[in-house]
């Protein structure tokens, strides 16, 4: 029987998985907007418990910090991209089903399609949740400075999932696009800007899955060197 | 307790320590702001480094846990985005992660040096009396004391020790999936007694 993934959303809101479980869950909790509900409130509650025992800490850390931070380099914001802002709808399902609502009193097929699109969204979350609970997943991943991407491969699924976060930006009217390899053939599984998920079937035999940078809108072929290659 | 008694006894209870500016001083953190650093540091440098002391409990590798966490929080500032979050929330999950992460990590080290058994780890009466003592915050020692033991003690050692469930479970002699189902309970409990809104 595989991981039920659910039942480790309060060990996670306390800090109580190893860092893989911790990565696997994190990678759940990306696209189950029903968890995100109920984690907003067990971290809430645990912020509680660490609010609960405060301590004055030693005059001399004020000091350090304030030299410190004088000579610290600072990130820079995310910008997101019109897609990606278009993909927080996924993250806000109770809005993106009141504005179907408010489509459907006006015309019937705003609904419907938008209902259809929910359907899409929930039975990939299933298959997702699938490859990442499976007892055989294994994880291959890339850090990058401020993120990484990872590959949860489950061959008893025979099927994966990419996640990517924080990438770097891959410039102006560029997207990173995905390509399952197989006997040298590269075959495209879709594109992203700086942070996504996907899943992918039929991953038995490939070698491996290869990043590249691309035109918006993605490419028929790769048409650059690969800025990533992940084993499967 | 029904939900009418627990949003009576939120009403009884002020907000704590909830300064309505932090937001701003952290959005002003991203932008270079030093002043507004120093601000942040005043309004919750307590916090942070009473949390790391409870979790890794030596005061001097809490002091460099917390200088950690607020180097982090000046680097990556910009990243925080109001619309999301509160900046208290951020900080505090940002430091018990980290307080988590080092004790773990001490752990590992000792493990090492003196092939540590589990059964030589710290006695797990002491551990909840030293807990339960010293929270400052009445609120939750009464929701704490709310729970069943075993709900108590696995959000105790998980929470304030720093250990994985599966850790939890061996220190308490139980199985996972049980330990797993008394953390969900004890914090619905806690969440709920509090009256946590999300």
């Amino acid at each position: 029987m595989s991981t039920d993934l659910h039942s480790l959303m309060a060990p996670y809101a306390l800090d109580a998985l190893d860092p893989d479980e911790r990565d696997r869950f994190e990678a759940h909790l990306d696209q189950c907007v029903d968890c995100q509900v109920e984690m907003a409130g067990f971290m809430a509650t645990a912020v509680r418990l660490g609010d609960a025992v405060g301590h004055t800490p030693p005059p001399a850390l004020r000091d350090r910090l304030l030299a410190e931070i004088s000579t610290t380099p600072q990130q820079r914001p995310i910008v997101t991209s019109l897609a990606e802002r278009r993909g927080l709808r996924r993250t806000l399902p109770r809005l993106a089903m009141a504005a179907a609502f408010l489509i459907g009193a006006v015309g019937v097929g705003g609904y419907v399609s938008e209902h259809e699109n929910a359907q899409d969204a929930n039975s990939k979350n299933v298959a997702m949740s699938n490859v990442l609970g499976a007892d055989d997943v294994t994880t291959e991943s890339k850090a990058y400075e401020s993120g990484s991407i990872k590959l949860y491969s489950s061959p008893s699924s025979d099927a994966a999932v990419i996640i990517a976060k924080g990438l770097p930006d891959p410039g102006k009217g560029k997207v990173y696009q995905v390509w399952m390899v197989k006997d040298a053939t590269p075959t495209s599984q879709g594109t992203f800007s700086t942070g996504g998920e996907m899943i992918m079937k039929g991953v038995a035999g490939s070698d491996h899955v290869a990043l590249t940078v691309e035109p918006e809108g993605g490419s028929d072929q790769p048409s650059s060197a690969p800025v990533a290659i992940i084993a499967v | 307790m029904s939900a009418s008694a627990a949003q009576l006894k939120l009403a009884a209870v002020p907000e704590h320590g909830a300064a309505p500016d932090l937001n701003d001083l952290l959005v002003r953190v991203g932008r270079g702001d030093e002043v507004a650093f120093a601000a942040i540091y005043d309004a919750l440098g307590s916090s942070v480094y009473g949390l790391a002391r409870r979790v890794i409990r030596d005061p001097s590798r809490a002091e460099e846990v917390a200088q950690e966490v607020f180097i982090q929080v000046w680097q990556s500032a910009a990243r925080f985005d109001p619309d999301r979050g509160n900046a208290k929330s951020w900080l505090l999950t940002l430091a018990h992660r980290r307080a988590v992460d080092a004790v773990r990590h001490d752990q590992a080290a000792t493990n090492r040096e003196n092939k540590y058994d589990w059964s030589n780890g710290p006695d797990f009466d002491e551990v909840e009396e030293t807990v339960t003592i010293s929270l400052e915050h009445e609120q939750v020692k009464r929701c704490l004391d709310g729970l069943t033991a075993l709900q108590r003690e696995a959000v105790n050692l998980a929470y304030y020790q720093g250990y994985t469930y599966a850790e939890v479970a061996t220190a308490l002699d139980a199985n996972t999936a049980t330990i797993k189902t008394r953390m969900r309970d004890g914090i619905v409990r806690l969440r709920d007694c509090m009256g946590v809104e999300a």
